[in-house]
């Protein structure tokens, strides 16, 4: 293993807080994103099974009654990060009730741009925002628009999940979801969080969106993603920020191009930390 | 509900929130006496701004002693050649103030409404290398501990990071600039950036769903602890609060009554305070009357420089 994965999986290993679970950040309380990224980064690791269970109970505890994950302790609401916790039961290969009530939980929820409200709002105004409001996709909490990041992690959960064969809306959230990530993507060939045109003015794309964006894309062979690819990895080779490299280290890892070691300092940030260790191993892709 | 918050309603899931802004109706007069605010003239980010924000202090009568002191600076975009961050000069000058005032401890925080990683927002804006021990003084508020806090708008509860809901004072170093929904973004909008990305998403969009303006009310209803230095040596005109123009005014706005500072913020750009829908619904809670507002300072006049508009904000240009 090289030195660059050890630094990476012994820094995990070093911040796991007493309860099992990750902060952002070394010392502050436990959330359901720096956790889920740490146990995927280690679930491959055998020297790392005893802090992965303790992580994983924490994980399994945070499930509410109607299917979802709330973010943490102190927060009693439904959250995109179900979306981690369905994918990290697959990497796991556990496919039992919470697991079934998660993926429910996912291709129940949608956002509010197939209401009537929000449709009715858009035919009479469809340049504040230009976008196809018939794609039914995910928003980062209930009640609110579909956003890019929770979109990708939904595809990549349920794309895993439709191998356990447990959901018959499954195919049908995955396809509309693709369209939505297609129908978002910016003028200059990559994403940012999700609005490509406002007010009739074209908004740049981010690295980090771009990343996430191609992640959920990733496995469906049918579409041609040449132009946005090239873009990811043109920001690979010239974004400074350490996380968006990162997620396109994980991004392009789906697509069999590998990155080389991020030069750029991870510091004590838990998210960037465990996602170059997914990036180099490959766990997402 | 009319035809205008309706639509409102509808597209605020998409980031789109307002059309532009309130119809004419009357500010409500707000709690008796005045409110204090400071217009000091800075032709540059080389000027001594430590000297002053400690005149703007003082005009203001603020006092820091043994305070936890936030300061909140509007950092939203990678753009080095934008007038989009609250300049590093005033940040620094406001960290040097807080500290020569006797504050107990002063950090700095924010949580970016777009991108995830504000650190590196912070690199680029040169706020790591232009503010002292940066590292050790900032707190990115998408990620810090949270706790809730009861009501807010319809909501049961909105959760906030502990560092905001701890300071004693919270300070919002805002920038001056047009904002393409809510008119201009100013003092009370930058609150914004202590809603955690962790639990609302990037971009926020539950304040949207809300509505900006009567989320802009709600955050300065729940933190009143707050001072306001606004940004106004290099603004932004046109389609703010990113994609906008560069607009020299030459100025720092500060004081304790955030309504009154954006009040006069607005009258410096040229726009009529009483057609900004946030601050005609919050002015009950302080001064936005010109009657009401102690000019301390530079006079409105002397500094007032018309910012360009988008269409769409047509309406809200000071007659």
């Amino acid at each position: 293993m090289s030195d660059f994965l050890t630094s990476r999986l012994d820094f995990l290993r070093a911040t796991q807080n007493a309860d099992g679970g990750w902060g952002f950040f070394p010392g502050k309380q436990s959330w359901l994103e720096p956790t889920a990224y740490a146990l995927i980064a280690l679930h491959t690791d055998p020297s790392s099974r005893p802090s992965f269970e303790r992580g994983w109970n924490l994980m399994r505890s945070w499930q509410m009654p109607d299917g979802s994950w709330k973010p943490c302790a102190a927060v009693q609401e439904p959250h995109w990060t179900t979306a981690l916790c369905v994918t990290l039961h697959e990497l796991r290969g556990v496919y039992d009730q919470p697991f079934q009530r998660g993926v429910g939980w996912l291709v129940g929820t949608s956002g509010i741009e197939n209401g009537l409200r929000f449709r009715f709002a858009h035919f009479l105004r469809p340049s504040v925002v230009e976008l196809d409001p018939s794609f039914k996709a995910w928003p980062w909490r209930p009640g609110n628009a579909s956003w890019i990041e929770p979109t990708a992690h939904a595809l990549v959960a349920l794309k895993k999940a439709r191998n356990a064969g447990t959901n018959p809306r499954i195919e049908e959230r995955i396809r509309m979801g693709e369209k939505m990530i297609l129908d978002r993507r910016c003028g200059d060939g990559g994403w940012n969080y999700g609005n490509r045109k406002v007010l009739g003015t074209d908004l740049p794309s981010y690295p980090e969106t771009t990343a996430l964006a191609l992640l959920g894309l990733a496995g469906n062979p049918a579409l041609n993603l040449a132009a946005p690819l090239a873009v990811a990895q043109r920001y690979l080779r010239e974004t400074r920020s350490p996380l968006a490299k990162a997620l396109l280290g994980v991004s392009l890892r789906s697509y069999s191009i590998t990155a080389a070691p991020s030069e750029l300092l991870a510091g004590k940030d838990t998210l960037i930390n465990a996602l170059e260790i997914i990036g180099a191993s490959g766990a997402l892709a | 509900m009319r035809r205008r918050q309706f639509l409102q309603a509808g597209i605020a899931g998409a980031g789109a929130a307002q059309f532009g802004c309130s119809s004419q109706e009357s500010l409500a007069a707000g709690p008796p006496g005045q409110s204090a605010v400071a217009i000091l003239k800075a032709t540059s980010y080389s000027a001594d701004l430590p000297a002053l924000l400690r005149r703007g202090a003082q005009l203001c009568g603020l006092g820091a002693k043994g305070k936890r002191v936030l300061l909140k600076p509007n950092l939203v975009e990678f753009a080095s050649n934008a007038a989009i961050n609250t300049h590093v000069a005033v940040i620094a000058a406001a960290v040097e103030l807080f500290h020569s005032l006797g504050a107990a401890e002063v950090l700095i925080g924010e949580g970016p409404g777009h991108r995830r990683d504000t650190i590196a927002l912070a690199e680029e804006a040169e706020y790591r290398r232009g503010i002292a021990q940066f590292d050790s003084l900032f707190v990115d508020l998408n990620r810090d501990d949270v706790s809730p806090l009861r009501g807010f708008a319809d909501l049961p509860e909105i959760y906030l990071p502990n560092t905001a809901l701890k300071a004693d004072l919270i300070v919002s170093l805002a920038k001056m600039k047009t904002h393409h929904w809510a008119g201009a973004t100013l003092s009370m909008k930058n609150f914004f950036g202590i809603v955690p990305g962790s639990v609302y998403g990037w971009p926020k969009n539950q304040l949207h769903q809300i509505g900006i303006d009567r989320s802009i009310a709600e955050l300065h209803r729940v933190l009143p602890r707050s001072f306001a230095i606004v940004d106004g040596i290099v603004g932004m005109e046109g389609n703010g609060p990113i994609q906008g123009d560069p607009k020299s005014v030459g100025v720092l706005v500060m004081g304790s009554d955030l309504i009154s500072v954006d009040a006069t913020c607005c009258r410096i750009m040229g726009i009529d305070p009483e057609r900004v829908e946030y601050i005609r619904i919050t002015a009950e809670r302080g001064h936005a009357h010109p009657g009401r507002i102690d000019q301390r300072g530079e006079s409105i006049q002397s500094v007032q420089t018309k910012f360009a508009l988008i269409d769409a904000l047509k309406n809200v240009r000071l007659a």
